[in-house]
């Protein structure tokens, strides 16, 4: 026996308080984790939707913060952004969440111009995609056709028209999985939105480099007011429900934490309350005040290790669980890594040391002869 | 080996007096047995010699060292004094072997070694049988001398029993008395024992009788 099975042994002979602290922990840990890689996941996959496509620059209005930024008349803008230098084609886009179908749950509406470079990485599984611009054809994203039971040839309705499901395709972007793609005119029709898109797609020739990205943004920001160019990733950033979800994963993380060691504080102060007699025992026979300090920060790290690891279990299943509810499938996705769950075992062993380290102070204060005689 | 010069030991602020103005010694490998009425003040002592507490006043010497001058009690503790306490202090929860070996952790070589040692004190002590039970499978004698092997260890100089047979019966008393007596003939450890019973301070090479947290003048005899 050595001073980590000792203090193992500790833990196992008070199974309920051990079970029941570990439970604690571990359900703060389940909700860092599931919160966070949702954020993550929901910027990873809007991130990936935009690199997936192709686009170099994305211009929008400049104060908007939505997931999908605020419509805009395009034609103009569009006309002069394409005497740019580099520009290659400028695109529009407009989306919509809308309820397809009766007792469906709403799905993302993408409408991208005919033709253009944004329909490229979509990669057919069944059927074709629309032949023209103003037949009512749409495609469905691989887990939209699942949510909506459709599939080539079925037809679906939105907002009180009919279209007939032409394909369906993979995305590597879960939010285009999830999604109905059509022409941008159709989709401006039905949304009773003629001529406006959310964002303008610019994709740059490849002789485009980072400076030439640079004058763009300069360029826009100096001569068209009130609009703004930024990269995909600027864009996702700026989203606000990716800040807010992103700040809610951090204050969940800081309660989480809170609470997590003070569990940890309060079972280690009864368990040392309780052993104040074999803490003097072991004072008494020359273990030094450093030992038992070692002693309770291993019983309370091992306590909230054990909780962190069934908390990143608990937390996977959550999230993994969450994108597979109805309302959430195709429209949010859990990214995982393995430095953030590295961290998050490192956020539980400061926990287990925070949680752990007032009452191994205390008990290694204790004077012997006083801890002997206590009943 | 011990030299107790002028120790007065004060609780609640001065308001309880257990231990006033003792001067003794404990030779090397001598037996003292400390008798007297409860609240003497015999038990305080054995926590003086021992550095379970520190005296209010005076000084305590272990082989010319000043205890004022210790740096560290615990290790100096582990290093030369070996307990035995009247209700054992073994932890329920683990094994007679393991009871022996927790007195080890923290110690330098390795666990291996001090199991080892353990197994080998447990057998010398009569519980070969016994060293996977735990205590409240095992007899009061059984306990008391699992806490003698725990005592021995770690090679003490000096063991200090607190009423080491006041929780036995004849039978125990007398087997863990015998075993007391070959530690001391086998190893020439000095040993310090505070008890009320004459059947152990009958074995002692010297008696200190204690009163009022003094030695009574003229009551110290050998034997």
């Amino acid at each position: 026996m050595n001073l980590f099975g000792f203090a193992l042994g500790n833990l196992y002979r008070r199974p309920a308080r051990s079970s029941l602290t570990i439970a604690a922990i571990s359900l703060g840990v389940a909700s860092i984790v599931a919160l966070t890689s949702i954020a993550w996941g929901f910027e990873a996959s809007w991130q990936r939707a935009n690199d997936a496509r192709g686009t170099d620059l994305i211009v929008t209005r400049l104060a908007s913060e939505n997931a999908m930024p605020s419509p805009f008349l395009a034609d103009k803008l569009q006309a002069t952004l394409k005497g740019y230098p580099h520009v290659q084609e400028v695109v529009g886009l407009l989306s919509e969440m809308l309820s397809v179908g009766d007792n469906a749950p709403p799905v993302f509406v993408f409408g991208w111009e005919y033709r253009s470079y944004l329909w490229q990485h979509l990669r057919l599984i069944d059927g074709h995609l629309p032949a023209n611009d103003t037949d009512a054809d749409i495609v469905l994203g691989s887990l939209a056709a699942e949510l909506l039971h459709k599939k080539v040839g079925d037809s679906v309705e939105i907002e009180g028209r009919q279209f007939l499901i032409r394909g369906i395709f993979d995305s590597p972007a879960v939010v285009e999985n999830g999604a109905v793609v059509m022409t941008l005119t159709l989709a401006q029709q039905i949304t009773d939105k003629p001529g406006k898109v959310n964002i303008l797609n610019i994709k740059l020739d490849d002789h485009a480099s980072d400076s030439v990205i640079d004058d763009f943004k300069t360029r826009v920001r100096e001569t068209l007011p009130g609009y703004l160019a930024i990269t995909s990733g600027e864009l996702v950033r700026k989203n606000a429900v990716v800040r807010i979800s992103k700040a809610m994963s951090n204050a969940t993380t800081l309660i989480a934490s809170l609470v997590g060691a003070l569990v940890v504080f309060n079972t280690m102060l009864m368990s040392i309350n309780e052993r104040t007699r074999e803490i003097g025992l072991l004072l008494a026979l020359g273990w030094q005040r450093q030992t038992i300090v070692k002693l309770i920060v291993s019983e309370s790290v091992v306590l909230s290790l054990a909780g962190g690891l069934a908390g990143i279990l608990i937390g996977i299943a959550i999230a993994g669980g969450l994108e597979h509810v109805e309302l959430m499938r195709g429209k949010i996705e859990a990214v995982f890594s393995m430095p953030f769950l590295i961290a998050i075992l490192g956020l539980s062993v400061v926990l287990g040391v925070a949680g752990g380290l007032y009452p191994a102070l205390k008990a290694a204060r204790m004077l012997p002869s006083q801890a002997l005689r206590q009943e | 080996m011990v030299r107790i010069e002028n120790v007065a030991l004060h609780f609640d602020d001065g308001k309880t007096t257990a231990l006033n103005g003792i001067s003794a010694t404990v030779e090397e490998g001598e037996f003292v047995a400390i008798v007297g009425p409860s609240g003497c003040g015999k038990s305080s002592l054995l926590n003086v010699i021992g550095t379970l507490e520190r005296p209010t006043t005076g000084e305590v010497y272990f082989r010319c060292q000043p205890y004022s001058n210790i740096a560290d009690a615990s290790l100096f503790r582990r290093q030369h004094f070996g307990f035995i306490f009247q209700s054992f202090h073994l932890i329920p929860t683990l094994s007679a072997l393991d009871n022996v070996v927790v007195a080890t952790i923290g110690c330098p070589g390795p666990a291996r070694e001090h199991t080892q040692r353990a197994r080998q004190l447990l057998a010398q002590l009569g519980l070969r049988d016994r060293i996977d039970h735990f205590p409240r499978t095992m007899s009061g004698g059984e306990r008391q001398r699992v806490a003698i092997a725990r005592a021995l260890i770690n090679n003490p100089d000096l063991i200090l029993a607190d009423e080491p047979t006041g929780s036995l019966d004849s039978v125990s008393t007398e087997q863990v008395l015998g075993v007391i007596s070959e530690i001391r003939q086998q190893r020439g450890i000095s040993i310090v024992v505070v008890t009320h019973d004459p059947e152990v301070s009958g074995r002692a090479d010297r008696v200190v009788s204690m009163r009022d947290g003094k030695i009574e003048p003229g009551k110290e005899y050998r034997q």
